[in-house]
């Protein structure tokens, strides 16, 4: 009993809640400022503070500081909240300040009805107790306020449970998507690996715009979401507009050159250009002679500083060949005469009868989702907005109690003013100031 | 006239005020006062107009957006929000002795936003990261809880030097005596430093919300959030200190004065450091 006493009277201290917000200070300073690497190997959990033990010990002494603190402190404000106005703290009218007595001659009804008039207002009620020889008015306001403590450190401790949900039932991941392509493998963060979702995202198609000063405007992905073979949503994915499916939620996080990219080729058959055909690494085409079949082995951005370059393996009954095309054919044999009887395999018309021609080839672009599921993050919406309702219940609001005695003395009646605030007693001392001056007013008046 | 002209011309206002709010202080005339205040009201209402051309040009320029989107739009809102709160203390004390403190503040802040090298004055189209309604509302009321808290220090300061002036028992009786009385300071800090605490945790929930939406974090740690939780932890080690510990007076402007340096470096500091934050 006497152990259980002493571990709760040390939880309940406020001087530990000091020591530990402190402590997280310190803490959180040290992170910001050690650099991430170089550090001896003891201190490998200084770089990674936020999930070391120390800091999940330090969190959940806080909690329990901040839990057992408010169940201890209950019974006050629960005292506070029920005390009723009569009697008055005792010693409330002893040594008032001069302007707070005001002796009148005026009738005892109409005292009494300068005074109601005065204390009627929307945002406060007031009573009344009167005796053969004095007459006693109450009046309060902001008694809820005295919640706004409670609200506050239950907003705290319902954030730190959503945080704690969070890493415990939720992941966080990265999908790279190249138009066209779809997966249902994510990459966890932090090379946890990776994980399965139950349904396949699709980019069909990623757009990028540009402000005329170069800088980025718009980055959107039009998504596809396909479960057992069928779309069963789309939507198009911006930066600030996540999209929520079977609650995991996609963000356009990043974007980036795909490995492949495409290019776009011709060939000329006896004097007649085909069609532009478009191709990416590995696909394969038709071609209309010899039953030939053409694979595009690579698609080079810029092959050996030569420019733009697709590499092709065209396959016929009779074998193999390979070929070298680039966009700028032209430009390369002109200061190279020779070139062709070298290296036959930069020959556009390597395979007779076709002469290829590379047209371009365009980047291709993957773009870079953020996949992310987190279940605590209602929890810690709805800390956030404790946090929110009950500091400015605490801040904004006074409870704000008025006493104000009418007592019949032999020198006349005496009215005697005073209040008690639990916060901006200043505030309440203006009150109280101002309506001495608006009772002095109306009963002389 | 642009609103980049009209902004210089406001850092000379403020520092017009700050010399007359020195006269007032210095030759007790209420004379210096009034003028002083007038001169800072007239600031507020060029810059109040300036903001709103700057606001105005954006949208002419075909991007438009509220102007408190990169550093020196913050800067000048900053300043702004600082002289608003001090013209409204000023109003409800009917006291102008605090402007000589409070006011060069903002004039170092305008003067900062218009000569430091890397502050750059132009209005430049929104990356898609920011284009946020939650980034307007998250650099609002970080800026007024930062106001706040600038406020605080000021009357920090002041309550620290007014302590000792009259603990070594020097003569108070001339411009001192017209100072706020330490009690209306150490109010006034608490005031302040309330006010400032819940703009602050409205700044870091609309913040999160922000992050939320555009990198799937409500919280990831990054520097320039850490620093924002340690100035407001150290705000509320403050209100518990004197709340549940009785502190007052000079602990209270001391904390007021840490915290402030806590505050500047969330604001600035923090640069220097390597910030996590790679996106698009
Ligand atoms: C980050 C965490 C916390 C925040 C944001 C917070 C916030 C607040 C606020 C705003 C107040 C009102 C202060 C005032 O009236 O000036 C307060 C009061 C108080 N806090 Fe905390 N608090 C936190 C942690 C704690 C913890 C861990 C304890 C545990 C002991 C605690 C105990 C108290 C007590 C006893 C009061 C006074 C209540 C009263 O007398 O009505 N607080 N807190």
């Amino acid at each position: 009993m006497k152990k259980a006493n002493i571990l709760w009277s040390f939880f309940s201290s406020v001087k530990l809640t000091l020591v530990l917000l402190c402590l997280m200070v310190f803490l959180f300073i040290v992170s910001t400022v050690i650099p991430q690497q170089n550090i001896a190997p003891e201190f490998t959990w200084l770089a990674d503070i936020y999930h070391s033990k120390i800091f999940y010990l330090l969190t959940a002494v806080f909690s329990l500081n901040l839990i057992v603190c408010s169940i201890n402190r209950w019974p006050v404000t629960m005292k506070q909240y029920k005390s009723s106005c009569f009697p008055p703290p005792s010693g409330l009218f002893e040594n008032l300040p001069k302007n707070r007595i005001i002796v009148t001659d005026k009738k005892m009804t109409d005292i009494e009805r300068v005074v109601e008039s005065l204390l009627s207002s929307k945002i406060s009620t007031w009573k009344k107790t009167a005796t053969e020889t004095e007459t006693l008015f109450y009046r309060e306001r902001g008694k809820f306020s005295l919640w706004g403590v409670y609200v506050v450190h239950l907003g705290v401790l319902v954030i730190i449970a959503g945080a704690l949900m969070g890493s415990l039932f939720g992941f966080e991941a990265d999908l790279n998507l190249a138009e066209g392509e779809a997966s249902n493998t994510v990459q966890l963060a932090k090379g946890r690996g990776t994980r399965q979702l139950d349904f396949s995202i699709q980019c069909n198609q990623f757009i990028m715009e540009f402000y005329d000063t170069g800088a980025p405007k718009t980055y959107r992905s039009d998504l596809s979401f396909i479960k057992g073979g069928q779309v069963i949503h789309q939507g198009s994915l911006l930066v600030n507009h996540p999209i929520t499916f079977e609650g995991i939620r996609f963000y356009q996080a990043s974007y980036g050159l795909a490995e492949a990219g495409k290019a776009v080729l011709a060939f000329n058959h006896a004097g007649t250009e085909s069609p532009e055909i478009q191709v990416k690494a590995g696909e394969t085409f038709d071609l209309p002679v010899h039953n030939a079949k053409a694979t595009v082995l690579r698609v080079e951005e810029n092959m050996m500083q030569m420019g733009p370059a697709v590499k092709l393996n065209i396959e016929t009954d009779k074998g193999n060949m390979q070929l070298w095309l680039f966009q700028h054919i032209k430009e390369i044999a002109e200061v190279n005469p020779g070139l062709f009887s070298e290296v036959p395999m930069f020959n556009p018309g390597l395979f007779k009868p076709l002469v290829f021609s590379l047209k371009r080839t365009e980047k291709q672009y993957y773009t870079g989702l953020r996949v992310v599921k987190d279940p605590g993050v209602p929890l810690v919406l709805i800390g956030g907005l404790m946090l929110l309702i009950g500091m400015i219940m605490i801040f904004f609001f006074a409870h704000q109690r008025v006493w104000i005695l009418v007592h019949q003395e032999t020198e006349g009646i005496k009215i005697r003013l005073a209040g008690r605030s639990n916060r901006y007693q200043e505030a309440l001392q203006r009150q109280i100031d101002h309506f001495c001056v608006q009772i002095q007013k109306e009963l002389t008046a | 006239m642009s609103h980049t002209m009209l902004l210089s011309y406001v850092t000379f206002i403020y520092f017009a005020a700050f010399v007359l709010y020195l006269f007032r202080m210095i030759l007790q005339k209420e004379f210096w006062g009034i003028a002083a205040s007038f001169v800072a009201w007239a600031g507020i209402a060029a810059q109040t107009l300036a903001m709103i051309l700057r606001w105005k040009a954006s949208y002419n320029l075909g991007f438009g957006h509220v102007p408190i989107t990169n550093l020196y739009e913050s800067l000048i809102f900053f300043a702004w929000s600082i002289m608003l709160l001090y013209l409204i203390i000023e109003w409800r004390i009917k006291n102008r002795m605090l402007g000589a403190f409070v006011v060069p503040v903002a004039f170092l802040i305008m003067a900062y936003a218009s000569i430091a090298p890397g502050v750059n004055n132009s209005i430049e189209p929104l990356i898609p990261a920011l284009q946020s309604n939650w980034l307007t509302s998250h650099v609002l009321t970080c800026f007024m809880g930062y106001a706040a808290f600038t406020v605080a220090f000021g009357c920090g300061i002041l309550y620290l030097w007014k302590y000792k002036k009259e603990a070594v028992g020097s003569d108070t009786s001339g411009w001192m005596a017209h100072m706020p009385s330490l009690d209306v300071l150490d109010a006034l800090i608490y005031q302040s430093t309330t006010l400032g605490f819940v703009f602050l945790a409205l700044g870091i929930v609309t913040g999160s919300v922000w992050a939320h939406y555009a990198w799937g974090n409500y919280w990831s740690w990054d520097p320039k959030e850490t620093w924002s939780l340690i100035t407001w932890l150290i705000y509320a080690i403050m209100l518990h200190a004197r709340f549940v510990r009785g502190w007052r007076g000079q602990r209270m402007a001391m904390l007021a004065i840490i915290g402030f340096v806590s505050v500047l470096f969330t604001y600035l500091g923090v640069n220097f450091l390597v910030s996590l934050h790679n996106y698009i």
